[in-house]
């Protein structure tokens, strides 16, 4: 028992540095001289020094612990102090006001044109996000009045989805989306973000095409893989749509309800198609992959009724540009043997995110 | 005034000593760049706070080693070893491939040089986790013994007193004994 003792002792007082170099020396020596001892004293040795260190490790993170509590702790009590927010309150006063401005704006503006149509009572819910913009609005405010953090670059006031008309940058979309914009980007597929103007527009039947500012811009390494019909589909055909309420591309289906759209305008088409905001400008395709129309608006009354304007408008559109805007529609359908799943696999390429700042 | 090396190299020895005020400091210092990266890389707040610390602790650990220096400021080291831990976090969470640094720039390469620190960081958490499984398959009293001297850094005297040791030298003894038993238990070897 009594060596078991002394070999403690050597090595704790080995650890320690407290040992004289003569003492040192003769450890050593016995060492040498005792493998056997060698093991033993290098074992306890290495118990010790774990036993302290895992010990010290275990009072740092219980520290640490503490620290981090009483830092929160102290977080919360310094959102609550008032100095910094009211500067900031001011700022966030002006932006509700002006938010508020919008928003009886735009309702005033829907009103009238409802008013136009005395005999219609459907509501319509222009799908873009102008109050998922306030909200965001709001959130920053209230991040920036709580801690000022730096902040990603804000998103646009409104968003909507957009698509491919040729491989070089052209992308039709729903013209309230672009409407008064006073800067345009376009997120493509990679995330990456494109600067764009607004080429044409047709303000009654809702369509806009924009143009990506960078020549050597390319949805992808091949031309655009759909084409657009030039006759109205017939009723119950099968329809899906790919948009992006959010951040993530969303696929939906649905099928061609009513042959004409709002109010009997032959140029729109109803869908049995759920939409969410920012879909707008989504393209509507058949299960051949031709793109028949753009999300346009949803009836605010019922759940599924979306409406899209026919790609019929849009070729108009085009077909009005002057001449040397000539815009080289896809001629060769690379979708229509495709099952479902390649189809949006190859649509994603082709499909972007319109952010727009007003 | 200070060098600003000088006080980084004094505040590292101070945290190697466990001492809170520089602990605090540190912490306090790199706390909201390490939080917010991780929050914007797809972690919850409790994950940044729990990946934070844990970089902490592999900071104190490599401060312990006599020749230790650091190459770079305390802040880039912490910020590195934090999104290393995250990015293993990540890859353990979802086998996500596209998360991993190596796919997304060169410059995001460069905090794989601290794949060996993490390795040894965990190598050592196994060998204590270990250490504590043996302690607590010591029986009472070695472990609360060994605890108490250990982690509590009580003294011989206040352990003799709270174990009803007649004096420090039966306390001495008694931990001699625990320990040795310990040491068979761990290493599984027969002492002579």
């Amino acid at each position: 028992m009594s060596t078991d003792n002394h070999i403690w002792q050597l090595a704790e007082s080995f650890l320690s540095g407290s040992m004289q170099e003569q003492e040192v020396a003769m450890l050593e020596q016995r060492q040498h001289a005792d493998p056997a001892f060698a093991a033993a004293f290098q074992e306890c040795v290495s118990l010790l020094s774990s036993l302290q260190n895992s010990g010290k490790q275990a009072n740092f993170r219980s520290m640490l612990a503490d620290i981090s509590q009483q830092e929160t702790a102290k977080q919360e009590t310094k959102t609550r102090t008032i100095p910094l927010r009211t500067h900031y309150l001011r700022t966030a006063a002006v932006a509700a006001g002006i938010a508020l401005v919008t928003s009886f704006a735009s309702v005033a503006i829907y009103r009238q044109a409802d008013h136009s149509h005395k005999a219609d009572v459907v509501q319509l819910g222009k799908l873009h996000n102008e109050v998922e913009a306030i909200k965001t609005n709001q959130h920053q405010l209230n991040q920036k009045i709580d801690a000022i953090k730096a902040n990603p670059p804000a998103p646009g006031n409104v968003s909507g989805t957009g698509f491919a008309v040729t491989n070089n940058g052209y992308i039709a979309t729903s013209y309230h989306v672009a409407k008064e914009a006073d800067s345009l980007y376009v997120q493509v597929h990679d995330g990456q973000y494109y600067k764009a103007y607004i080429e044409a527009y047709d303000e009654k039947n809702d369509v806009a095409i924009l143009k990506i500012e960078d020549k050597n811009f390319r949805f992808s390494k091949t031309d655009v893989p759909y084409t657009f019909a030039n006759v109205k589909a017939g009723l119950g055909t099968r329809v899906y749509t790919l948009g992006f309420p959010g951040d993530e591309i969303v696929y939906s289906e649905g099928y061609i309800s009513a042959k004409n759209g709002l109010r009997g305008d032959s140029v729109q088409y109803r869908l049995e198609l759920p939409a969410a905001p920012g879909q707008s400008g989504a393209p509507v395709m058949d299960e051949d992959g031709n793109v028949l129309g753009i999300v346009t608006s949803k009836e605010s009354a019922s759940e599924g009724t979306t409406y899209a304007v026919s790609s019929k408008a849009m070729m108009q559109l085009i077909r009005s540009l002057p001449k040397q805007d000539v815009i080289h529609l896809p001629k060769a359908n690379k979708l229509n043997n495709l099952s479902r799943e390649n189809q949006i696999k190859k649509m994603e390429s082709y499909t972007c995110v319109v952010q727009v700042y007003k | 005034m200070y060098n600003p090396i000088n006080t980084e190299q004094q505040l590292l020895a101070e945290l190697a000593a466990g001492n809170r005020p520089a602990a605090e400091r540190v912490y306090r210092q790199h706390h909201p760049t390490v939080v917010h990266w991780i929050i914007n890389n797809g972690g919850s707040e409790s994950d940044a706070e729990d990946i934070y610390q844990e970089a902490m602790v592999i900071l104190y650990e490599k401060s312990q080693s006599e020749d230790f220096r650091l190459t770079c400021k305390i802040g880039t080291y912490l910020f590195a070893i934090s999104k290393h831990l995250w990015y293993k976090r990540l890859q353990q969470m979802q086998r996500q491939p596209g998360y991993l640094p190596e796919n997304t720039g060169s410059e995001e390469g460069r905090d794989w040089i601290y794949e060996d620190e993490i390795k040894v960081h965990e190598e050592r958490e196994s060998h204590y986790s270990q250490l504590n499984q043996a302690l607590n398959q010591l029986g009472e009293p070695c472990a609360s013994l060994l605890r108490a001297f250990y982690t509590q850094d009580k003294s011989m005297q206040q352990i003799a007193s709270e174990f009803g040791y007649t004096n420090p030298d039966n306390a001495k003894t008694q931990k001699y004994k625990c320990l040795t038993r310990l040491r068979k238990l761990f290493y599984g070897v027969q002492s002579k």
